[in-house]
């Protein structure tokens, strides 16, 4: 136990922590977006292959993980668009597109993987996006490490947060977009145009789902494989309705989780002998005991999962 | 009427393909040649893109089909509830051998070697013996030795780690043994293990190295944990004294790298062509083919320049123990 | 009118059908493959021989039973997208019971561990249910949490305490449920879940019970108007969704996998979804669009070896045929679209897309 006093131990975690929680935080601002203009994307994960697999592509063909983190979130729009056509031009069931997107992306990923990298004895390997560390801070013992010596997508990832506020709460565009979530029909009277609304959220949604995807393959670890996602684009749904549909909420769920995550490995190096599958369970539990025991009194934007028609009246 | 018409469309739609199926069973029949080619697949439930397990194991499969003159396919990615029926889809279309690369399949295979007497199943790491089915069975104790001690030989701070993947019986035999002999070379040595979970997750592995090395100042590691081993050597790549071993490939023959210092190789695939030879005489069956140090099917791999030659000659002194038994008492 | 409705609603997902194994054709000829090839292979594959067959109807049986607790859960406006998880508690239940009560006739055996399956599954369920009735929450989130958490927890228990053996799975279990005829051995699990259907089916059209429910589901605030019990309603639905899908856990259990171990139940329950939908939530599509997949998922391997292509190949047919026929019949039912419909007389026209 004296393992965790330990000042190294603690900042490694955090440091893990703030690692595993950026891919998380960005997929769910991602899905913040779709949601605040009423679409429920379920298909986060599918996305989130589609652009690991293309920021490993491009990566791996042009050396520059930067084009990679673009290549994503084209790839990433790319596909969210069958997902917004469908919903939005075509009114269908929103939660069963974004399975479909889920089954769909990551099939695609490993077809295009499997025909152009063929058959191989190692995982081929890229260049990884290399940390740039913020000159004066991250000086500051233990929580410069932490907060300021990371890849740039990180920084990215977390300066999102504040943006996605203040464009919500503070700029009339913001307001018009929630608004697009909460009464289409008030906002169409409005003059709000609500289905160009929800494709821009679309794009925002597939646009960042795809960095997250990316960020994976080019700037955590230089590989891709079939199950790199692993989940991910299901604990950022979740921690899009664990922090209330609130950037800082949201901000706080995926740190949460990704603390969870970190220590749960680590516990399982300290100390064999707990099945680590219990371990594993937390960030679910977790969500499961806040949302029962908080509600949802807040419960979300009230037109979400609806579509909208401009005939009915 | 619309009833009748539903179901109309409906047989309609079901019989059709039955029909195209049988058709294109009838094309297929006329391509055996008179010398007969002895075909060999493997069915995998990870990729064989995983620079691990399913990777040597396809590798094994083709080089020894090559030198026995088999045609080669395989099946990757499968899930479990798969494993029956894909070995079905293989014995089905006329194939030999089918190889299995792992005790998981045991059950579907059993399974399946029942309905196809006259194909023949190779279990790897399997122990089943029937008149179809024969297991390779690799010494995973052998191979927890030969790690560890090399690993407790090469570690300046008596920090050694071990990832595995899944909680197999062979698995944890490789940890135990890879515990007791690098305590053997070097009694002051402290041995952390975890499991990811997964033979998968590239970035489990990578987490976990990570915090071996921060907690526990671990500086050697060995996996039996396929593609997750590779996040491990991702993050010993940072570090200019931290090094991996790796298995079952002899992964610096393979390609360059400052972090491997040595691999166990398991040579599956002259275990398969044993196989192989078994199937082409019609003596397969009812045996287990073991694979350990003196015949060869567990090797020590490519050497880096990280190991020094003194160090290599210890850890050949303790190989030849290990190979003759004395090594752990 | 009523007969071109029926009519459309078939033929939507038909045409999706269709359409998406034509994209799959184009799909395989651009990578150099021959299509025709390909699809006869994969038919071949799930049609070619009579243990061919017989393998169809076991990958049907699981997703018939997710698909029927989707399509029932459906009906009632509820998203029950914990299927997996209720698939998986069922198994674990069955499993549990097959080890802890031994000694006792297989028959026997079977008909306690399948009940303690549908209670498992449906209490499993009935979490996101009260959780919506009392908290208001959104049974999406909590049932595909649950997913994991059932998951995560039937792992625990192959690699720990029901372990059996040098891998991370339980022990088998004794009583098994058979095939029957012994020409194309038809899994005696398939003919349970047909049975369900047909029951269900029943159910949601003939009684008044399932009258209400169905209500409930189109038109909440009318079935609230009518006095029907709403909240008791939707409880029912979740529970018995739930049920069902424990039931096709624990029949995959005894009639397929024998054991729990590594993936079992992979995929079962977003799939039943899809199917329940393509379907039109109606129990005898249900039926019939889980054995079109099983198809594909059977003819892929026999595809794969034949051709040489890689399987994702039909994981992306199938998506594909999710997404048109979805679309399908969401473009169908557009305003718009209704108002060409109501303009044509007599026969309908196929809308291409």
């Amino acid at each position: 136990m004296e393992a965790i006093m330990n000042v190294n131990f603690i900042q490694e975690l955090l440091l893990s922590m703030v690692r595993m929680a950026t891919p998380i935080l960005i997929v769910a601002i991602a899905e913040l977006y779709s949601e605040r203009a009423g679409l429920v994307n379920i298909g986060l994960d599918g996305m989130m292959a589609f652009g690991a697999l293309a920021g490993f592509l491009t990566c791996y063909i042009t050396n520059n993980p930067y084009l990679g983190i673009l290549a994503g979130a084209i790839c990433g729009i790319s596909v969210n668009m069958v997902y917004a056509f469908c919903t939005i031009t075509l009114g269908a069931e929103q939660i069963v597109y974004g399975m479909a997107i889920n089954i769909f992306a990551p099939a695609l990923a490993s077809f295009i993987y499997k025909i152009y990298f063929g058959i191989n004895s190692t995982l081929i390997s890229n260049t990884l996006m290399s940390a740039a560390p913020i000159p004066f801070l991250s000086k500051i013992p233990v929580l410069g490490n932490v907060l300021f010596n990371h890849t740039p997508i990180v920084y990215l990832a977390y300066l999102l947060v504040p943006f996605t506020y203040v464009f919500f709460n503070k700029t009339k565009a913001g307001l018009n977009f929630k608004a697009v979530g909460e009464f289409p029909k008030a906002a169409e009277s409005l003059g709000i145009n609500v289905i160009r609304t929800k494709y821009l959220a679309s794009v925002i949604c597939g646009g960042l789902a795809g960095i997250g995807g990316a960020y994976l393959t080019t700037s955590y670890i230089g590989t891709y494989s079939d199950g790199v996602v692993s989940g991910r684009g299901f604990i950022a749904l979740s921690a899009v309705i664990f922090g209330r549909w609130m950037p800082g909420g949201v901000l706080m769920a995926a740190l949460l989780f990704g603390f969870t995550d970190a220590l749960q490995l680590r516990m399982q190096v300290m100390n064999s002998g707990t099945p680590y599958q219990l371990l594993a369970m937390i960030p679910y539990l977790c969500t499961l005991f806040v949302l029962a025991f908080f509600g949802i009194k807040k419960a979300g934007p009230k037109a979400n999962g609806r579509p909208f028609f401009k005939e009915e009246r | 009427m619309t009833k009748k018409l539903m179901a109309l469309l409906l047989t309609t739609i079901m019989v059709i393909p039955g029909l195209a199926g049988c058709g294109a069973t009838g094309t297929k029949a006329t391509t055996n040649s008179s010398a007969k080619t002895y075909k060999v697949a493997m069915i995998c439930d990870s990729t064989i893109s995983d620079g691990g397990w399913g990777a040597a194991c396809y590798n094994a499969m083709v080089a020894a089909a090559k030198d026995n003159g088999f045609e080669t396919q395989y099946t990757d990615g499968i899930s479990s509830a798969d494993f029956a029926s894909s070995m079905r889809s293989y014995a089905d279309l006329g194939f030999d051998l089918i190889f299995a690369p792992g005790n998981q399949y045991t059950d579907a295979v059993k399974e399946v070697a029942a309905d196809y007497p006259d194909v023949d199943f190779a279990l790897l790491n399997g122990t089943v013996e029937t008149k179809n089915i024969a297991s390779i069975l690799p010494d995973a104790k052998q191979i927890g030795y030969m790690a560890g001690a090399l690993a407790g030989l090469m570690t300046k701070t008596n920090s050694i780690g071990f990832i595995g993947g899944m909680e197999l019986d062979t698995t944890k035999a490789k940890l135990a043994c890879y515990e007791a002999a690098a305590k053997a070379v070097n009694p002051a040595v402290t041995v952390n293990s975890a499991y990811a979970g997964s033979f998968s997750d590239t970035a489990k592995g990578k987490e976990i190295a990570a915090s071996m090395i921060s907690i526990n100042d671990v500086d050697v590691m060995f996996g039996d944990a396929s593609a997750v081993d590779s996040g491990a050597r991702e993050v010993l790549a940072d570090y200019t004294d931290k090094y991996d071993i790796g298995q079952p490939s002899d992964l610096l023959a393979l390609q360059k790298s400052d972090v491997v210092i040595c691999s166990v190789v398991t040579d599956n695939a002259t275990m398969l062509g044993l196989c192989m030879k078994d199937v082409m005489a019609g003596t397969f069956g009812n045996k287990t083919v073991y694979g350990d140090l003196s015949n060869g099917a567990l090797s020590v791999g490519t050497f880096s320049s990280a190991v020094s030659d003194d160090v290599k000659a210890q850890y050949m002194a303790a190989i030849e123990k290990i190979k003759a038994g004395t090594f752990i008492q | 009118m009523n007969t071109k409705n029926n009519l459309i609603k078939i033929l939507v997902p038909i045409i999706a059908i269709v359409v998406s194994f034509l994209v799959g054709a184009i799909l395989i000829a651009c990578i150099g493959g021959n299509p025709i090839e390909a699809f006869s292979y994969l038919f071949k594959g799930a049609f070619g021989s009579a243990s061919n067959i017989s393998d169809t109807f076991v990958k049907a049986t699981p997703l018939i039973f997710t698909g029927l607790a989707a399509t029932f859960a459906y009906r009632c406006g509820v998203f029950n997208l914990g299927a997996e998880g209720q698939f998986v508690m069922g198994a674990v239940a069955s499993i549990w019971i097959s080890t802890t009560l031994t000694g006792i006739p297989d028959v026997l055996q079977l008909i306690i561990s399948i009940t303690g399956g549908a209670i498992a599954g449906g209490l499993w369920g009935v979490i996101p249910g009260i959780l919506k009735i009392t908290r208001g929450l959104n049974e999406m989130i909590v049932s595909i949490m649950l997913n994991y958490v059932a998951i995560l927890f039937m792992g625990y228990l192959y690699s720990g305490p029901l372990r059996e053996g040098s891998v991370p799975q339980t022990g088998s279990v004794t009583a098994r449920l058979a095939k029957l005829f012994s020409q194309i051995k038809i899994p005696a699990g398939f003919i349970i879940a047909l049975v369900i259907a047909a029951v269900i089916y029943y159910y949601l059209f003939y009684t008044s019970s399932g009258f209400k429910l169905r209500t409930v589901g189109l038109n909440r605030t009318a079935a609230e108007y009518n006095g029907f019990p709403v909240k008791k309603l939707i409880l029912i639905s979740f529970i018995v969704s739930g049920a069902i899908a424990g039931i096709g856990g624990s029949v995959e259990l005894h009639g397929t996998q024998f054991r729990l171990m590594s993936g079992f139940g992979e995929g079962y329950g977003f799939d039943g979804v899809a199917i329940a939908l393509i379907g039109q939530l109606n129990p005898v599509g249900t039926v019939l669009v889980a054995y079109l997949f099983a198809v594909l998922r059977k003819g892929a391997t026999t595809m794969q070896v034949g051709t040489g292509l890689p399987t994702s190949v039909i994981d992306i047919i199938q998506a594909l045929v999710i997404v048109f026929a979805v679309a399908g019949s969401a473009f169908v039912n557009l305003p718009k679209i209704r108002q060409v419909f109501t303009n044509l007389t007599g026969k309908s026209k196929k809308e291409g897309k």
